[in-house]
């Protein structure tokens, strides 16, 4: 099958990368695969919706445990939804039961999703890659 | 939002779980809409074959 390359650069790559971090997919929409930008954003975007809605816990930055910094750089690759998810939680958090504690991880899930997806934007970005 | 996903089942969670990250993966490693839907059905049946076989696997120490 033939595949058609598309030409990048360095500059590309970082804001494709920024732009993928802050709203999942909305740095393959920047390079124009839009396939690809609505399946990240409706994918990455339900999971996140999905954790906040069972009410799962956001790590914050502040804590001296290991295992909450790992939870929070997770959470913190979800972007927009990050930094808008006491916004979306208005009941906040209930981790004391278990679909409390599944959302903790579909959030987290997320936030990984999304930092793979950032890579991808930004190898694209840069070197260009088959579509 | 919450009316979908607050009352989920476990079983509920892991469908959805399985089937955004299985289509994420396809689109992450695959190219063109068959290799796509073809990765992203197996992984789908794998995430819940594995979930359930570990399930199975932890029984006897719930009780």
């Amino acid at each position: 099958m033939k595949m058609e390359v598309v030409k990048g650069n360095q500059t590309m790559g970082i804001i494709a990368a920024i732009a993928g971090w802050v709203v999942p997919g909305l740095g393959h929409l920047v390079l124009r695969r839009w396939s690809k930008a609505a399946v990240y954003f409706l994918c990455i975007g339900g999971l996140a919706c999905a954790g906040l809605a069972m009410r799962g816990g956001v790590f914050g930055g502040a804590s001296e445990d290991l295992f909450d910094r790992l939870g929070f750089f997770a959470d913190l690759g979800a972007g927009v939804f990050y930094f808008l998810a006491h916004q979306l939680q208005a009941a906040g958090p209930d981790v004391a039961h278990a679909t409390g504690d599944y959302g903790t991880r579909l959030f987290a899930a997320a936030g990984m999703l999304n930092l793979l997806t950032v890579l991808e934007a930004y190898e694209i970005g840069r070197g260009g890659e088959p579509r | 939002m919450n009316v979908l996903f607050g009352s989920l089942t476990h079983f509920g969670a892991l469908l959805f779980f399985a089937l955004v990250v299985s289509l994420t993966f396809a689109f992450l490693s695959k190219y063109g809409i068959a290799e796509r839907l073809k990765y992203a059905a197996w992984a789908f049946l794998a995430f819940l074959l594995v979930a359930i076989g570990i399930g199975w696997l932890m029984y006897p120490f719930s009780q």
